[in-house]
């Protein structure tokens, strides 16, 4: 466990500091801090409007905190440009959100093919590599098929074959399972972390459910904007 | 740096194509406004050709005539043009007649051979109308001449001219003014003043800019659904060049085939070219033919402004992975960089010396406008944003659509500003157009009860004079007719000069009450003598010289007449114009059977009761009669360039309003369609059909009356510019009430046309699929 390693821990694949972000004038993050090891799948729970959103979202770089920094594999996000972090997005980062968030035009091959053939993988090899992630999470009969005509459970594989694909070092997963009954939520779970596990991949995942936290190494807690490693009760980082 | 452009463009390509029933519906919407404006822009691409070819086929059909003093030889055709007026329009043809045997290859293009005495050739409009019961006394006029074939196109300014090449005997009897060497003369193109090249231009202007409005904002339709594909984009790693470029891309598809579909809708309207009733000559579907660098230019424009307008329409907008922000959406939109591009058109057409004489000034009053216009377009949004912003209360479908207004009045406004453009434009042209017809000279007001007419014929003698004007007195309609006669007196004591016009004085002769109609005056008895016009040209006692027909012969004698005492008189206001100034004489004061060449001429006055009175007179003459000159007085001799262009004005007018028309239906259709799902959550809440239908009628109707309401401000200030530019007073001021009504009525046509698509979208079964 590395939730209270300091801040600039060589070890931490990414480490957030006193991170603050104001909407208006409500504070969602008030000096929060997180980090998380390769491989580690760490649950960001708390109640509705707590901050843990708003957390992943700055964790990463989706959204630029107004104060505090974020250090991924040693690099600030905030000094980043935006080409640069869509580069991250593309290639070291992965999203599973709680709707899919697939581009509704495209098949789900053509979904999860989609990062690849951004960073300029032809179609032919981007789509080989989508069908292999595709019949791990068990999809691939869905291939040709548009998110709108597969299920809430297909769908979110597919979300989670799109951000497996293109070897990410960090998933990041927002209530992954919110919109799926309990026994898909399970297997989406499985599927994700195991497939996470199998690459090395880190995982950053926002619920609220105790039993999806249940599949994580370490669980921090939000609340009232401040980020508190539920085992020790002290901060989640410096 | 290609390489990247290219991917990202296929790839905005491909979600389109890729887009299923929806997307595909969402393109082809697209696609039918970006193609209706295409097809606009080609037709107007064709324009140069049309006018060109028509210039061909009118110059190959006018005779060339032989040179000055060359005498006619016993095989030459003899051809003289005359102009039919029937019923207030105009028309012309050709009288042919062959002398002796010609070369049976001179004939003119669109007839095989030349028509026989009696035979007549007519175009296809001419057969038609001459046909129908409308033409039943037109037909009178040809005496019976006997239609022996139908003029090919070759020989036709375009199909629905009214021509007609009509065979004659009465030629030959001045041979040598008539004989042509055959048919085809360079015909100088009829030059346009600074002023008729103003309005031309304006016209060219305020008819396409509403099109290019429409075709660009025909290309942002579909931004919302676009936005949540863009947005997931961004999640998998698009950075925000790319994003646009993607954006870029799907819009690029819907131009594209829009393109290809306004092609092909030029294409089918090309091949009912000539049976659309046109006014003027109509147009031949051969002749529509897009000028090469034209078509090149749209072929390349339409294209590439789908990817600026669709950058340009993002540089404001922040697609982050979480969603579409709007940069500066609750600031509200800037007034001052619309306000400088609309002084800035003004100020072009305000630049003093900037007038319709200088050098290139039409194509800065062109820029001028087209940014003047285009700032009356950029007004809009800011307008329709201020306004509904202040916006409260009301019934629900009016709080339904203010809210919806004040969430997003952009998309609106946009809509409208096609309608705007063309309004605005249309009320300038107007101005300018009422303007310059107010400066056609017209002989006075016409007095339905008092209608005259002139009818003039070279006699040799007064005796042949009189027969004439007793010929056209038993005209039916003629209530009473006032002869005369005129002639041109060479000055006695001015030797004839060899070399150059001879100077003449002008003679009228009439009994008193003929006189009374022609000039003013207190008292009149035979033998009297009048003076009008210049005094010090004709004095009494100056000589003038009977032998009237000796022009251009040094050697002749004079046979002078003197001058009497005259009095003064003055020309009637209605024959000004119409009549020589110089002396007025009765009988006794001039001893008209001396003359050797003068003219014979009827004043007459028509049965102002009798229908066609003045057809009939025309019938009595008949067309084969080159000699007579009949003419109608009391109405507005016509600019036929002048209205060429008005004819071409209201043509483009009407095509203009009804693809904005057509593409407001399908404009509203798209936001109805990116809507369907709140509005199907309203439906689900109870709310009633009509109070639906209402709020789109509240909708479109708030942005097009802010419209018009810029359009009539602004079309009257244009208007004002532009007459200023031509040195012209305002003549018409009211000249903007039918055109703002025709605002309206697209309006409504475009609301009532997009109801059954509510109606449809808001059915259970339309329900069932959101």
């Amino acid at each position: 466990m590395s939730g209270t390693t300091a801040a600039g821990n060589t070890g931490a694949l990414l480490t957030a500091t006193r991170l603050r972000k104001y909407f208006g004038s409500t504070a969602a993050l008030n000096g929060a801090g997180f980090t998380i090891d390769s491989g580690e799948v760490v649950a960001v729970m708390g109640p509705s409007g707590s901050g843990k959103s708003t957390l992943l979202h700055c964790l990463a770089g989706i959204l630029e905190p107004d104060g505090g920094t974020v250090h991924y594999d040693g690099r600030e996000l905030s000094a980043l440009s935006d080409a640069e972090r869509s580069r991250l997005r593309r290639g070291d980062f992965g999203f599973v959100f709680q709707f899919g968030q697939l581009v509704p035009e495209l098949t789900c091959v053509e979904n999860v093919a989609l990062s690849l053939r951004l960073t300029g993988v032809g179609r032919g090899k981007a789509e080989s590599s989508a069908m292999e992630w595709m019949a791990r999470l068990e999809v691939d009969d869905v291939r040709d098929k548009r998110p709108g005509q597969v299920s809430g459970g297909q769908r979110q594989r597919v979300a989670v074959a799109r951000a497996l694909v293109a070897g990410p070092r960090l998933v990041f997963a927002d209530e992954p399972t919110g919109a799926l009954d309990s026994l898909n939520g399970e297997r989406v779970m499985e599927l994700l972390t195991g497939a996470a596990r199998d690459t090395g991949a880190a995982v950053v995942l926002v619920t609220h459910d105790v039993r999806v936290a249940a599949y994580s190494d370490r669980e921090v807690v939000v609340r009232d904007g401040q980020a508190l490693d539920a085992a020790t009760g002290i901060g989640g980082a410096p | 740096m290609i390489g990247r452009w290219y991917r990202d463009l296929a790839m905005g390509a491909r979600f389109t194509l890729n887009g299923g029933w929806a997307g595909w519906t969402g393109t082809l919407l697209t696609a039918l406004g970006v193609g209706l404006g295409v097809m606009v822009l080609l037709l107007a691409s064709a324009a140069p050709s049309v006018r060109a070819a028509a210039q061909d086929r009118m110059e190959a059909r006018a005779p060339a005539y032989l040179e000055e003093g060359a005498r006619a030889a016993e095989d030459t055709v003899l051809a003289n043009p005359e102009i039919v007026e029937y019923r207030g329009d105009m028309f012309t043809g050709i009288l042919l007649e062959p002398l002796g045997n010609p070369r049976a290859d001179v004939h003119p293009p669109g007839i095989d051979r030349l028509p026989k005495a009696g035979e007549l050739y007519v175009s296809p409009a001419l057969r038609a109308l001459l046909g129908s019961p409308e033409g039943a006394l037109l037909a009178e006029r040809f005496d019976g001449a006997s239609v022996a074939g139908v003029i090919g196109t070759e020989g036709l300014r375009g199909p629905q001219e009214l021509y007609f090449y009509l065979g004659t005997d009465a030629l030959s009897q001045d041979p040598d003014r008539y004989a042509v060497s055959g048919f085809g003369a360079d015909r100088p193109a009829s030059g346009m003043t600074a002023m008729l090249v103003l309005l031309v231009v304006v016209i060219i202007v305020v008819l396409l800019l509403p099109i290019a409005a429409f075709v660009l904002t025909a290309m942002r339709f579909g931004a919302e659904s676009r936005d949540q594909r863009l947005a997931a984009l961004r999640l998998v790693g698009a950075d925000r060049a790319m994003t646009r470029r993607i954006a870029a891309g799907e819009s690029l598809v819907g131009a594209v085939l829009g393109l290809v579909l306004g092609t092909g809708f030029f294409l089918v309207a090309r091949t009912f070219a000539d049976d659309v009733r046109l006014p003027g000559s109509g147009v031949l579907p051969a002749d529509l033919t897009p000028v090469p660098l034209l078509a090149a230019l749209i072929v390349v424009l339409v294209p590439a402004s789908a990817v600026l307008v669709t950058l340009f329409a993002l540089r404001k907008v922040e697609v982050s992975p979480l969603g579409v922000f709007r940069e500066g959406a609750d600031r509200g939109r800037r007034l001052w960089w619309r306000v400088v591009i609309l002084a800035v058109g003004c100020a072009v057409l305000f630049v003093p010396g900037q007038g319709t004489n200088s050098e290139g000034a039409e194509w800065a009053v062109a820029v001028g406008v087209a940014v003047a216009l285009t700032g009356f377009a950029l007004l809009l949004p800011w307008v329709v944003e201020a306004v509904v912003g202040r916006l409260r209360g009301g019934p629900l479908s009016w709080q339904m659509a203010t809210r919806r207004l004040q969430l997003n009045s952009g998309i609106a406004a946009r809509t409208v500003s096609g309608v705007t453009v063309a309004v605005a434009g249309a009320i300038a042209l107007q101005m300018l157009f009422s303007a310059m017809n107010d400066q056609v000279p017209s002989a006075g007001d016409p007095d339905p009860e008092r209608v005259r007419m002139l009818a003039s014929a070279m006699v040799e003698t007064g005796a042949e004079g009189t027969e004439f004007a007793h010929g056209i007195d038993g005209a039916r309609g003629v209530e009473s007719s006032f002869p005369f006669l005129v002639a041109h007196l060479p000055l006695a004591d001015v030797p004839p000069r060899a070399d150059g016009p001879q100077e003449t004085r002008a003679v009228v002769v009439a009994d008193c009450a003929a006189l009374d109609r022609l000039i003013t005056f207190s008292s009149c008895s035979d033998g009297d003598a009048f003076v009008a016009g210049d005094r010090a040209a004709v004095r009494p006692g100056d000589r003038l010289d009977l032998d009237n027909a000796r022009t251009g012969d040094p050697t002749a004698e004079p046979r002078p007449w003197t001058v009497p005492p005259v009095r003064e008189a003055q020309v009637a206001d209605a024959l000004a114009g119409q009549l020589p100034q110089g002396l007025f004489l009765t009988p006794s004061a001039f001893p008209a059977e001396e003359l050797e060449s003068l003219e014979s001429t009827v004043l007459i006055t028509l049965d102002g009761s009798a229908p066609d009175a003045a057809e009939h007179v025309r019938n009595h003459v008949g067309v084969d009669s080159p000699a007579i000159y009949l003419r109608a007085l009391d109405q507005v001799s016509g600019n036929s360039a002048l209205a060429d262009i008005g004819d071409a004005l209201r043509a483009g007018a009407v095509l203009t309003m009804l693809v904005i028309g057509a593409s407001m239906v399908i404009s509203t259709v798209e936001q109805l369609r990116e809507r369907r799902r709140q509005l199907s959550v309203l439906i689900a809440f109870g709310t009633g059909r009509s109070t639906l239908a209402a709020s789109v009628l509240w909708q479109t109707a708030v942005p097009v009356v802010l419209g018009l309401v810029i359009a009539v401000a602004g079309g009257v200030g244009l208007g004002l510019l532009l007459l200023r530019l031509a040195g012209l007073p305002v003549t018409d001021w009211w000249g903007f009430v039918p055109l703002v009504g025709a605002g309206f009525g697209v309006i409504a046509l475009v609301t009532l046309a997009s109801l059954p698509y509510l109606w449809r979208m808001t059915s259970p079964e339309g329900l069932r699929t959101e």
